[in-house]
């Protein structure tokens, strides 16, 4: 991507200032010891409603960490490339004992950046997923919800097309039918969670199950 | 109040200089040109063939009333994919670039597009999102987007109130309604529409529909002035009180299957007598 680490840090936002969704569930009140950073990856803009929604449904203030700060709770909305920095910063967050949400962009991407997505995902954070998949190729009359598992059951609209994740360590807590859609793992004293059917549209639409389950793990630092 | 009619209702094998003939001997003012429509008028059409196509009108003794395109129904700026939205986005910028070089201030959008697959609350937002940045754009070209009410094919945007509140969320002085009389159908009243928007109606598309219509009385089809259900005296008090002074554009979605160029000159009379008054 051409940047330094500091460069990278500098796009993190501090502040969350969007308050595009409707609120259909309760404002979420951070605990003293709850912090949150939500950062898009400078120089893609493959879903940028992602990063509102997410920045929408937390609390837009006080809360929230600057970028680069020690925080429980990380997320990568949207994402598609990414490099050695990046994963740094992850698995720093996560030897301190956050949970850091990776949310695939790539669902979207063109095959050449969906190679690189996949390549980064096993070499970076040993994560594997396969290539996407077009819930709505064949019209079946039926909403294809992602559904989740953990941390409470709970049923989410789809975002048209999903990144399966591979048969790895860790558990699989969302399912699109029969088709695994989202990994948890625990790594040094934290959790990464990858989701491959993107969260934040929904949250930014407004979406009461999708808030709720993100407020569940944002409140819970030890998941 | 000056009458158009859309260059996508010129017969396929007329061309579009003999196209602008027919709609001055019938009696318009202006001429409003679909992007994307008509081969004379695509999205790899260059800025000098625009200029060429404005001289042609003018030539022709009318000018051009507003640019319109259906390329937002196969490319909705709500689409999810983000190629398809970049895609959408480039044609409003497109209509805001002709529409500078065919000397009009006003472009149609279809603003969004609610399917099985794309919800209304995600549509919503992405549309507002959308139109915020290019009415930035539309402002600084002198340009106002008009979305325009495509009630039943959106499934979007369905009540007067609920369009006044997407225009105030867009918050945009360069963003306003295209109102279309005949796409209401039975979710409300034309005239209603006219004297809840008023001021923030960017211009007309006049066409009636017949609703309730087909063997179990369950369809509604879009039909000539004065021969549907649309209460056209109401439509034109309503005009008359917001002050409405614009383009009324002709917008026949039925088309006459003999004499095509007939269609022009009885609409274009149909329409003068609405803005006559006399009913």
């Amino acid at each position: 991507m051409g940047m330094t680490r500091r460069e990278f840090l500098s796009y993190g936002v501090a502040a969350g200032a969007m308050r595009a969704g409707v609120p259909l569930s309760p404002p979420l009140r951070a605990s003293p010891t709850c912090c949150w950073i939500v950062s898009p990856v400078p120089g893609q803009c493959s879903l940028p409603e992602s990063a509102r929604g997410y920045r929408a449904a937390l609390p837009p203030r006080g809360a929230m960490a600057p970028a680069g700060e020690p925080c429980s709770l990380l997320i990568i909305p949207a994402l598609v490339c990414f490099d050695r920095h990046l994963v740094v910063w992850i698995d720093r967050a996560l030897q301190r004992g956050a949970t850091v949400i990776v949310e695939s962009g790539a669902a979207f991407a063109a095959d050449s950046s969906f190679r690189d997505h996949r390549r980064a995902l096993r070499q970076g954070l040993q994560l594997d997923v396969h290539a996407p998949v077009d819930l709505w190729a064949e019209r079946s009359g039926r909403i294809p919800y992602i559904d989740y598992s953990w941390p409470h059951r709970t049923r989410v609209r789809d975002f048209s097309r999903v990144v399966p994740v591979g048969k790895q360590r860790g558990e699989v807590i969302a399912w699109q039918g029969d088709v695994p859609v989202a990994l948890k793992r625990r790594v040094g004293q934290g959790t990464l969670i990858y989701l491959g059917s993107p969260l934040g549209p929904a949250l930014w639409a407004g979406d009461a199950e999708a808030r709720r389950w993100l407020h569940a793990i944002a409140l819970n630092d030890r998941v | 109040m000056k009458k158009s009619i859309g260059d996508n209702m010129i017969p396929k094998d007329w061309g579009f200089d003999r196209g602008l003939d027919l709609i001055k001997k019938a009696g318009f003012d202006g001429i409003e040109l679909w992007l994307g429509d008509v081969p004379w008028f695509q999205m790899s059409t260059t800025d000098a063939q625009v200029r060429d196509l404005r001289r042609r009108v003018e030539s022709a003794g009318l000018v051009v009333s507003n640019v319109s395109t259906g390329l937002h129904w196969a490319s909705p700026l709500s689409a999810r994919d983000p190629a398809v939205r970049t895609q959408a986005s480039r044609i409003v910028e497109r209509q805001i670039e002709t529409a500078t070089l065919l000397g009009t201030d006003a472009i149609l959008v279809v603003a969004g597009l609610v399917t099985e697959e794309v919800p209304y609350n995600e549509v919503y937002q992405r549309c507002v999102d959308a139109l915020k940045q290019l009415g930035e754009k539309a402002a600084r070209a002198g340009v106002k987007i008009g979305c325009e009410n495509c009630n039943s094919e959106q499934r979007f945007l369905l009540s007067p109130r609920e369009f006044g509140q997407f225009l105030s969320d867009i918050n945009s002085p360069a963003v306003g309604l295209h109102l279309d009389v005949g796409n209401i159908h039975d979710t409300g009243f034309a005239e209603q529409w006219i004297e809840i928007h008023g001021p923030k109606i960017t211009r007309i598309h006049l066409k009636d529909v017949l609703k309730h219509r087909g063997r179990c009385g369950d369809q509604s089809v879009y039909t000539n002035l004065f021969l549907g259900d649309n209460n056209w005296p109401a439509i034109r008090s309503a005009l008359t009180k917001v002050g409405y002074d614009g383009w009324l554009i002709a917008e026949m979605e039925a088309r006459y299957r003999y004499a095509p160029d007939q269609q022009f000159f009885d609409t274009a009379q149909g329409m003068d007598r609405l803005i006559s008054g006399r009913f």
